[in-house]
């Protein structure tokens, strides 16, 4: 196992070594906290982060698995289009944002309009998530098992965005359904896979009402 | 809706084939793409049936074997009723009836101030003398992150392709730009559609995905835009071009996101953007993922990461307050600086922020270069003007006004076939430009095509250096405000130039542009 320590290091040279030993993998990283859009854009490959990350963690994200041992900080996996991203603490404001495609499973709490025109990804949070979250969702899923803000799921066009727990108030466009066996299915496929404990039962479900709410 | 009720269809009967043997020609009816024409199910006479849906195109008198029709706007009979004119009469009505704003493509119709009243000093014989067009050389040659960038872009020509969406134009639009491009050794733009993957070669002079056969030259540059949609981008999507663009605004509706009507958007646009097919793509007015500069400067340094620090990165700015956005794109280490005018064209906006939002081209200019200058970086950050850009003689001026290129948005779309008929949203653009439509798209040839858009960049490259020469300069780089003069005190006013006869700015320009502190919220 590589380990690369970016300690007072700049995101050019911590980049750079990155992508020099991605096939010695896993790569692990300690003490990278100050670094923003660490592990941008890589096509394949496993990353282990010791401790925290900074801002716009894994962006672009194209294929490789990514685990962070400690809390991540604002945008975690935005842009992602495949490939798994896994936070065992926290995330900030906006994770999982502009995702096309792969996974991110937040162990913690996430902030404020997560997965934000999430496009096809799974973005799965275990704690709580903040106001606006799941904000014009176009296709994909959202799984939060604890619960949600404000204005949850405005705007969702397409895609399914289940709940645990409870919510302060619904966002625009959107109707809540009862799980179809399929869905319990679904969900216990990614509870056995990424090893949550909670009960795909007690789940609801949200979805759009249009797929067209802004211009008839 | 458009614009409603601003023409007047006229049909000369007499010559009319229809109309002396009905039945016999339907030409005008089958090409109209808006039904303002109808056959009589029973007679198979031609009526006109609804005049206000006409935008104006004019392609039913082009098509009309026998040179029948007339187009004309109504608005000219009607303009003793100022207010009131016929449009807005009728928009009132649309308005009342429906419940809905109007939405409108191309971009504004009222009279904003632009290049037209000012005009350009020539050389004599107490300034550098002028130099010879026909025998003397010229240097049109732009480089886009010459000292930041592993790959800076060399421009031949001080031209580029605004971003144009595809989605917003048609495939065969887009191929047609990317085909100009390459012929004339200028940069064509993505725009915030994703990437249409004949764009990649066909931007670089090859006609085969391998990049094996090079059939124009000197082949141009692909800018890829990454913007507050984020339709169809990738790691790879960043590094198929050969810079980036962060958008964030554009000069027909600063302060909202991109628009694309449902009506536009078919499989293969649904495909791309990854939305359901029909469902309206409206861009995030911001960046979900940027609530600071701070913030916007770490996207900057993970664009340049991703994309292994080989590109420039380009900023796209509405006209808003041109020195602070300019001054805070040079902190985020842009390369280049587009700044988009009032006048600048959209393919779908709704009609109050294309026709009152945002300040005009001529007036973006001298703040935006002040910032340069007071940043140290004017002609290093390279500027590039758009809006309104209609030739050489405008863009000369922008030139001389502190731009390094000009941007030809709705010009191209223009030089592609485009008569102007403000109808983009609708997505029925009868030339192909603007429609998803196989049989409008199947009217635009885009090697056709892309040999007209070359045609028309080399004239205006021909009438830069025209302007150049005459005065007294052999690189478009030495150009300075000096080489214009405003004609009236309204332009003097909004751009600081000397005014013509007087010779020297007003009185409160003296000093030249002064920045104010920003109170964009009131603080």
């Amino acid at each position: 196992m590589t380990v690369i320590n970016a300690k007072a290091k700049d995101l050019k040279t911590i980049s750079r070594k990155l992508k020099e030993s991605l096939n010695e993998e896993p790569i692990e990283v300690t003490n990278a906290s100050h670094l923003h859009g660490l592990v941008a854009g890589l096509k394949h490959g496993e990353v282990i982060i010791q401790g925290n990350a900074g801002d716009y963690f894994g962006v672009l994200n194209a294929g490789a698995t990514i685990r962070v041992t400690g809390d991540v900080g604002n945008y975690t996996a935005d842009n992602m289009t495949s490939g798994t991203i896994i936070v065992e603490g926290n995330a900030g404001y906006g994770a999982g944002q502009y995702c096309y495609d792969g996974a991110v499973i937040i162990y913690g709490d996430a902030g404020d309009f997560t997965a934000t025109m999430n496009k096809g990804a799974v973005i799965i949070v275990v704690g709580n998530v903040g106001d606006e979250t799941g904000t014009y969702m176009l296709d994909g899923d959202l799984v939060v098992v604890g619960d949600a803000g404000e204005n949850f799921a405005n705007f969702v066009i397409r895609g399914n965005v289940y709940i645990g727990g409870k919510w302060k108030s619904l966002g625009h466009n959107t109707r809540v359904e009862e799980l179809t066996q399929g869905d319990i299915e679904k969900l216990s496929v990614y509870f056995q896979t990424y090893d949550i404990k909670s009960d795909p039962v007690e789940f609801k479900k949200i979805v759009a009402a249009s797929e067209k709410p802004f211009y008839k | 809706m458009t614009v409603v009720g601003a023409f007047c269809v006229s049909v000369n009967r007499e010559v009319c084939i229809n109309s002396r043997m009905p039945g016999k020609c339907a030409t005008c009816a089958e090409v109209c793409p808006h039904g303002v024409f109808a056959l009589d199910a029973y007679t198979g006479e031609m009526r006109i049936r609804n005049y206000n849906a006409c935008v104006g195109c004019r392609i039913c008198a082009e098509f009309c074997p026998e040179d029948a029709i007339r187009i004309n706007p109504a608005e000219s009979e009607y303009i003793a009723r100022f207010p009131w004119t016929l449009s807005t009469v009728e928009e009132i009505h649309h308005k009342a009836q429906t419940g809905d704003y109007l939405l409108r493509g191309f971009g504004t119709q009222q009279p904003t101030p632009h290049f037209d009243t000012i005009t350009v000093v020539p050389s004599q014989i107490a300034s550098p003398e002028p130099r010879d067009k026909y025998r003397e050389e010229c240097d049109l040659e732009v480089v886009i992150g010459e000292d930041t960038c592993e790959k800076p872009l060399h421009l031949k020509l001080p031209f580029v392709w605004p971003a144009m969406s595809f989605g917003a134009l048609s495939k065969e639009a887009k191929m047609a730009l990317a085909i100009g491009a390459a012929q004339t050794g200028i940069a064509t733009n993505t725009g915030e559609g994703g990437l249409l993957d004949e764009e990649m070669w066909l931007s670089r002079g090859y006609v085969d995905q391998n990049f094996t056969k090079k059939e124009w030259e000197p082949g141009g540059y692909l800018i890829i835009q990454w913007s507050t949609g984020r339709w169809g981008v990738s790691a790879d999507y960043v590094n198929n071009g050969d810079a980036v663009e962060v958008k964030i605004g554009q000069g027909a509706k600063p302060g909202m996101g991109g628009h694309l009507l449902g009506t536009k958007v078919t499989e293969e646009i649904a495909r791309v953007r990854g939305i359901p097919v029909g469902s309206d793509a409206l861009s995030p007015c911001r960046y979900y993922d940027v609530q600071n500069l701070e913030d916007m400067k770490h996207m900057v340094d993970f664009l340049r990461d991703v994309t292994n620090y080989q590109f420039p990165i380009l900023f796209k700015l509405g006209p808003s307050r041109p020195y602070d956005d300019v001054a805070a794109c040079i902190e985020l280490g842009a390369d280049a600086i587009s700044i988009d005018g009032l006048v600048g064209g959209t393919g779908c906006s709704p009609d109050i922020v294309t026709q009152g939002v945002g300040i005009p081209t001529i007036a973006c200019l001298p703040p935006a270069v002040q910032a340069l200058k007071d940043h140290g970086v004017h002609r290093k950050v390279k500027l590039i003007a758009l809006g309104g850009i209609r030739n050489g003689l405008d863009a000369f001026k922008a030139m001389a006004m502190g731009a390094d290129a000009v941007g030809f948005g709705s010009a191209a779309e223009i030089a592609m076939g485009c008569r102007v008929c403000y109808a983009c949203q609708k997505g029925n653009c009868p030339y192909g430009i603007t429609s998803q439509k196989p049989e409008m798209r199947a009217r635009l040839d885009p090697i056709e095509v892309g040999q007209r858009l070359a045609n028309f960049i080399h004239a205006c490259a021909e009438e830069v250096k025209i302007l150049t020469m005459l005065s007294g300069h052999n690189s478009i780089s030495d150009l300075s405000t000096e080489d214009l003069r405003a004609m009236d005190m309204n332009t003097a006013a909004l751009t600081g130039l000397k005014l013509a006869g007087y010779d020297r700015p007003l009185s409160f320009w003296e000093e030249g542009y002064k920045p104010v502190a920003m109170k964009a919220n009131g603080n």
